[in-house]
């Protein structure tokens, strides 16, 4: 097409500055590793796994890591023990260790021969440096405590106070080089003696990141591949779609995309991602009155029909609970049964019985893409029978968390514990500092319970757990409604014997085996 | 002219500022809330004020945003909280990336909404009524549909094209084409039935002046009153609609991306806004608004060449 000189300028000028752009800045852009071209299985090349994440990695700081989605993290760093699935641990690190009486100290004895992927030795001073920021930046869990370390192989932790805790303490902090620590720049590449070495050539930060295999690892035998790739993919469409592809070999999904990733042949592994429950933790009436009231807690208790919500809020991928503890934790009480069944004439009449016939008005605090959300329109329905105003006030912002635990809603509903450890949630959500206790009223026959689990040998810890389960049940400190499923799904070109995660979360890296 | 244009830079800059001090209250009004953001729901008071005074949140506002706007101008932007890497850095890394969508959206655009304007112009009949259907189409469909049905189509079902992720050119030519042809062809349709019909409209309107006539009756060929003297008179409104579908772009890039998994500002200031890593968010804003401004400034000047009306401001 002919055009007058001033137009061609008009395209030439965007068509030299896309040449400028690709020719000057991509020469920046490191190199992607992971291209692939069509449907063409480019990720599951029988040497590498590619896995994707809903969420990118935060740096590669070792005491700054969530312990969700953290493949990347386990594939770079050891930790001193592991968390197995029931409360326990496992060697790492570590390979022996010796635990006080009284939960305070905890003797590790390390693996010789360890090395960090920067030469150093994984020996006393790197598990100790390793420790050390905690101290500062989780004081309540770290606070005050000291190291003493008799040989290059050994050390001893103490901690001011019993830990009941103590195993959730030793497998959670990640094992660095000590020299790597002092550098102060955490986070371009991380330092670690895992059984993956970063490849910081053939990564792209939040896109794709990608290791090869530590053939020095002591437990390489676990890990089968010898390449790891991860593929940031935060939104669940695309990386289902990814999977449908073969461009991963596996991800989490939400239940609204299980029954596409049956249809397209993937395999799923049920997952547990907490229970969704009322937190009533005014129990002294002090906002809200009627909270206050034993009767008005056990109306609410009975007025959800949590069988119907599974089967139709959920279609299917939740089931009902009774009790705020997994059913794997040492609190659980197996033949407790339902305490409060579905009756809503009953829970009219104990509303009637309380003096607080005429209901009250309940702010339930929202936030975005919380998965608990379809049910609400279903409470606020069921509540109402009970004249119980539910009232939405949606957060957002950098705020939102600390409005949400402020206490300014007393009775927060939100998807939370239900874990095999119910120490961890007693101490969150049953303990008048627990930070889901959002009122944090002290109540003495809690604080004689915890007692016993703090300074009682096994049978009393687990007996004690058992009782204070049975007081909030009986006095209706919550209301447990369901607990929905989350999913893993793989394709076949993986296969995934177990899922170690403690949490129940997904897959551990060492999970995955070739198929 | 020169001084017009001059002025209206001087203008867009005081945009810039007022535009970055206003997100930048936003963002950092709340320096508690950040650290919870960071820090999680055990956090204590105490380690809330620690991380607080790490990253500067409990100094008055103004002084950390003058501290940010000396740093914008050395070229440091700060650091994300979440990963540590820089601001300036993740910027660089992902720029190619958006612009690999936003130009060869913009080019096309252009070439084939004038071609399908003018023809519909001048022909009339069945070819205007398709496009001006095709076009009122086009613009009510969401963006998000096109790009996902795409995907379906043409990655999944019949797989010809990746389902996500981006190739850099300097990797594979190749590869770098297939990785952005569908997310193009999902920001196309929407710019395209905007353009297009921006382009007939001006072209109509044009057609009908007197000096197309006179033109005619001198004896000038069709095709040179077209690209010669229509066009640059029924350009005014055109350019403006380019500047208005290139900012609708950067609002567009950020579905796109997300959809099909590509690492760009969109993505960027997408996750950052999410998780509260406001200095990411920042600098995600900065070259937006830069960007805005740009364009802006360039429509501007291009319709004060090829206009001689708006030289008089």
């Amino acid at each position: 097409m002919r055009r007058t000189r001033r137009a061609l300028a008009a395209i030439a000028v965007p068509a030299t500055a896309l040449a400028l752009v690709l020719a000057g800045c991509s020469g920046q852009t490191s190199t992607a590793g992971g291209s692939s071209a069509g449907g063409s299985a480019g990720g599951s090349a029988t040497d590498t796994l590619t896995l994707g994440m809903t969420a990118d990695i935060n740096g590669w700081d070792p005491s700054a890591q969530p312990p969700y989605q953290a493949w990347g993290i386990e594939a770079v760093y050891d930790q001193l023990v592991q968390c197995d699935t029931s409360g326990g641990i496992i060697p790492e690190a570590a390979e022996s260790w010796e635990i006080s009486p009284d939960n305070t100290s905890f003797t590790a004895h390390l693996r010789p021969g360890q090395k960090f992927s920067d030469g150093t030795p994984v020996d006393a001073a790197a598990v100790q440096a390793s420790f050390e920021p905690l101290i500062k930046s989780a004081s309540d869990r770290y606070g005050g405590v000291t190291f003493a370390s008799p040989d290059a192989n050994t050390i001893t932790i103490t901690w001011p106070e019993p830990q009941p805790l103590l195993n959730n303490r030793v497998c959670s902090p990640q094992i660095a080089s000590a020299k790597y620590l002092a550098s102060g720049d955490l986070n371009t590449a991380p330092v670690g003696s895992g059984p993956y070495v970063f490849n910081a050539a053939n990564s792209t930060s939040g896109s794709i990141y990608s290791f090869d295999k530590n053939p020095s690892y002591w437990g390489a035998d676990q890990y089968p591949y010898q390449h790891l790739e991860l593929r940031v993919l935060a939104d669940e469409t695309a990386s289902l779609n990814a999977l449908k592809t073969g461009q991963i070999d596996g991800t989490l999904i939400t239940p609204a995309l299980y029954d596409q990733a049956k249809s397209a042949g993937m395999s799923t592994l049920q997952t547990s991602v907490g229970i969704i429950q009322f937190q009533l933790t005014d129990r002294a009436g002090e906002k809200i009155p009627a909270l206050g009231n034993l009767k008005v807690r056990q109306a609410m208790n009975m007025v959800l029909d949590e069988q119907a919500i599974s089967d139709q809020l959920f279609q299917g991928h939740a089931k009902p609970v009774h009790q705020i503890f997994g059913e794997t934790s040492q609190a659980y009480i197996k033949d407790l049964g339902d305490p409060y069944p579905y009756d809503v004439d009953k829970a009219k009449q104990l509303m009637q019985e309380s003096g607080f016939g005429d209901g009250f008005t309940l702010t339930v605090p929202t936030m975005e893409g919380q998965p608990w959300l379809p049910i609400l329109p279903y409470v606020t329905q069921q509540l109402g029978l009970l004249n119980i105003k539910v009232e939405q006030k949606a957060l957002t912002g950098p705020d939102a968390i600390n409005q949400l635990i402020s206490g300014d809603y007393p009775a927060p509903l939100w998807g939370l514990g239900g874990s095999s450890d119910s120490i961890q949630d007693i101490s969150i959500q049953v303990l008048d500092t627990g930070f889901w206790n959002v009122s944090h009223q002290p109540d003495a026959t809690i604080d004689a319970l915890w007692q016993k689990i703090v300074t009682g040998n096994q049978d009393e810890k687990v007996a004690a757990q058992q009782e204070i389960n049975k007081y909030v049940t009986e006095n209706a400190w919550f209301v447990p409604i369901v607990a929905p499923f989350g999913f893993y799904a793989y394709s076949n070109a993986v296969s995934v014997p177990q899922m170690s995660d403690p949490n129940g979360g997904h897959p551990l890296l060492r999970d995955f085996q070739k198929n | 002219m020169f001084f017009t244009l001059l002025k209206k830079l001087l203008r867009s800059a005081v945009v810039l500022l007022i535009v970055l001090f206003a997100t930048f209250a936003l963002m950092f009004g709340n320096g508690e809330g950040i650290a919870r953001g960071i820090l999680g729901l055990g956090a204590n008071e105490q380690d809330i004020q620690n991380k607080m005074q790490q990253l500067g949140l409990d100094r008055p506002l103004l002084v950390q945003f003058w501290d940010w706007l000396t740093g914008v101008v050395t070229g440091d932007l700060g650091k994300s909280y979440f990963t540590g890497e820089t601001v300036s850095s993740a910027l660089q890394n992902r720029l190619p990336v958006t612009l690999s969508l936003v130009i060869p959206t913009v080019i096309i655009a252009v070439v084939i909404s004038v071609f399908l304007g003018v023809a519909a112009a001048y022909y009339g009949g069945w070819l205007d009524r398709t496009v001006q259907t095709a076009t009122g189409i086009g613009a009510a469909i969401p963006g998000f549909i096109v790009g996902v049905a795409l995907v379906f189509a043409f990655a999944v079902a019949i797989p010809l094209f990746p389902a996500t992720g981006y190739v850099p050119f300097t990797t594979s030519p190749a590869g770098w084409v297939a990785s952005i042809t569908l997310p193009v062809i999902t920001l196309l349709i929407g710019s395209i039935a905007g353009l297009a019909a921006q382009v007939r409209g001006a072209v109509i309107d044009t057609q009908s002046r007197d000096f197309v006539r006179t033109l005619r009756a001198r004896g000038v060929s069709e095709a040179a009153i077209v690209f010669r003297h229509v066009l640059r008179t029924a350009s005014g409104p055109a350019i403006t609609a380019v500047g208005l579908i290139v900012i609708g772009l950067l609002g567009g890039v950020v579905f796109a991306e997300q959809i099909f998994a590509l690492p760009g500002i969109g993505q960027l200031l997408n996750l950052s806004a999410q998780s509260g890593d406001v200095e990411m968010v920042m600098g995600c804003v900065l070259v937006m608004t830069l960007i805005l401004l740009i364009v802006n400034f360039a429509v501007d000047t291009a319709n004060v060449l090829l206009n001689p009306k708006a030289r008089i401001s």
